[in-house]
């Protein structure tokens, strides 16, 4: 990590189908711990890729990418990083329907050796935090779309990870939902200092981040 | 909450499918519980009645030696030649049948009365038979299923015996059965001089094995002695032929429980593809996925297990009792242990492949799985 840059990418390439499908042709961003960036571009031109690369989700053909200070080319099992270093927030929550809002927010917590009473605890704080506290013992059947992201949000956060990424997560809410999971992230970006990575489509959402990179194509536009 | 309890709360998810798991694997579980009750029971049963009766050992027809003619009567003449074997004290004849007695089958054992103390029978009402009158004895449980008190006649072979007592040894097999003069049940089945068994008691002081292997010597190949259940099943093969077929079962119920394991842990995956992405974002590795697919599917065949151990007993119970067979049926902690020990590498076996290709799955793909 050079320049208190906490994501390191240059000439990133990812193909699919035997590389007839260049989902990333040579990407080169850097982006500063404790920034708050949002990438747009139209379906298809690799935003999502990219964020799976910076999340450890997907595997890159070429290039180099450095995220919190681990060469993501290097290491084979990076469940540990995405433990540690980051939390995810999809389009659809993607909460775990049979289980409780409270257990929701517990199941990132597992194999870092907490107690259950320590994993209640802190997952209560995180649904202070997105003021849902009251709502820890129901379904998230029971909740609103809105409520549902929050707790995904809360989630995101289990581990107390240094990159927040967002893969459009107002993209299934009404404005007014969606406003109030964006002042959250906001908010949660300003006062903990938490790398916020949003990907959206939306240029009203984009422009609340400090800066914008489009993708388009697989490669950032100047 | 911990990690176990979410591996014991999954399967609950869809109770539809449980419940149809649970009740496959259940019924061959209760196959295996029921045909291990009836193979103890039998067990049990014999070794009663080596323990029970006067006799300190029994002397049968080695069926299993190359010299063996494949019948299982011995001449009745080797009685008395045992009986004057060193170290023998008395030696009686049984020879056995079953007949129709009143619209019931039972069990009849002939043998001399003066030797009705080898049996262990003890009158606890009337008297023993003379062995030259048309005359018998009821066990107790046989004089109830016909309803029959002493001084009350049977018929059976076109011919009327008088009930002159009613003994109890203790074990159901044996107080199922009637008893009356050897040579009368010999002829009736036009088998003189043959008997099927021969009990013998030792002298006092006198040594049982070195008297059990002096009989074996005096009839290589002919004849062997029997003191114990294992001295049983090397002998007769019957319980031997039970356990097998049992073993042959619960290896059915194995494969069979197994691939409805593997169907139904491979139905939850597909359903919980995104799910399981979720849980690689989120940080797990692939083998606490597969941890928590193999627990769910133990827990489900555990609480296949319980159910078919519940289902067995009563099962076979019921069974026992429909058809009045008279066997005492044997559940042991270690037949539960079995039970839920097979139940447990149904599960094992079952959810392996499923729990590999959950953990296998490349979280992007998992996540976009719709």
């Amino acid at each position: 990590m050079n320049n208190g840059n906490i994501v390191e990418i240059t000439n990133l390439k990812k193909g699919y189908d035997k590389g007839k499908i260049k989902a990333l042709n040579g990407i080169d961003i850097q982006i500063r711990k404790g920034e708050f960036v949002s990438i747009i571009g139209p379906s298809g031109s690799g935003k999502s890729t990219l964020l799976n690369m910076i999340g450890a989700l997907d595997t890159a053909d070429d290039g180099l990418i450095t995220v919190a200070g681990n060469d993501l080319m290097l290491k084979k099992d990076l469940s540990d990083f995405r433990s540690k270093k980051i939390g995810f927030i999809f389009q659809l929550h993607n909460l775990i329907p049979n289980l409780s809002v409270l257990e929701n927010v517990i199941i990132p917590m597992y194999g870092n050796g907490y107690k259950s009473s320590h994993m209640s605890k802190r997952a209560m704080k995180l649904l202070k935090y997105v003021k849902l506290e009251d709502k820890a013992e129901r379904k998230p059947t029971e909740l609103s779309g809105g409520e549902r992201q929050r707790v995904a949000i809360a989630r995101a956060l289990a581990n107390n990870p240094s990159i927040i990424l967002a893969d459009e997560p107002t993209g299934s809410l009404d404005s007014k939902n969606g406003k109030m999971v964006l002042e959250r992230l906001k908010e949660l970006h300003e006062k903990e200092n938490v790398t916020l990575i949003m990907v959206t489509h939306d240029m009203n959402v984009a422009a609340m981040a400090e800066r914008t990179i489009e993708v388009l194509d697989g490669q950032v536009q100047t | 909450m911990s990690f176990t309890k979410l591996i014991a709360k999954n399967p609950f998810r869809n109770k539809a499918r449980l419940a149809l798991a649970v009740i496959g694997i259940a019924i061959g579980i209760a196959t295996i519980v029921a045909l291990g009750m009836v193979t103890e029971g039998l067990k049990a049963s014999v070794e009663e009645q080596l323990m029970t009766g006067g006799a300190d050992f029994v002397v049968m027809k080695n069926t299993t030696s190359e010299s063996a003619s494949g019948s299982y009567s011995i001449k009745d003449k080797r009685i008395d030649e045992i009986s004057k074997i060193n170290g023998v004290k008395q030696a009686a004849g049984v020879y056995t049948s079953s007949r129709m007695v009143d619209g019931n089958q039972l069990g009849f054992a002939g043998i001399k009365s003066k030797d009705l103390n080898m049996l262990g029978a003890r009158m606890i009402q009337g008297n023993a038979y003379a062995d030259d009158k048309n005359e018998l004895i009821l066990g107790k449980l046989a004089a109830e299923k016909l309803k029959k008190k002493v001084g009350d006649t049977v018929t059976f072979n076109g011919n009327q015996y008088v009930v002159t007592g009613i003994f109890e040894v203790g074990n159901k097999e044996l107080d199922s059965i009637g008893a009356l003069s050897l040579e009368k049940l010999q002829s009736m089945d036009e088998n003189e001089g043959k008997v099927d068994m021969i009990y013998v008691k030792i002298n006092k002081g006198a040594d049982l094995k070195t008297v059990s292997k002096s009989v074996e010597k005096a009839y290589p190949g002919e004849l062997t002695t029997i003191a114990s259940l294992e001295d049983f099943q090397k002998a007769d093969d019957s319980l031997q032929m039970v356990e097998t077929a049992s073993m042959a079962i619960s290896l059915l119920a194995i494969i069979i429980g197994g691939i409805g394991i593997i169907n139904t842990m491979i139905m939850s995956v597909f359903e919980r593809t995104r799910e399981i992405g979720v849980f690689r974002a989120v940080g797990w590795k692939s083998r606490r996925i597969l941890a928590m697919i193999l627990g769910e599917s133990v827990v489900l065949t555990l609480l296949a297990g319980m159910v078919g151990i519940v289902l067995g007993v009563v099962g076979i119970e019921v069974i026992i009792n429909l058809f009045e067979t008279p066997l005492d049926l044997v559940f042991t902690p270690a037949l539960a242990l079995r039970a839920l020990g097979i139940a447990v590498i149904v599960g094992l076996i079952g959810g392996l492949y499923p729990a590999i290709r959950a953990s296998r799955l490349p979280p992007t793909e998992a996540l976009r799985y719709e």
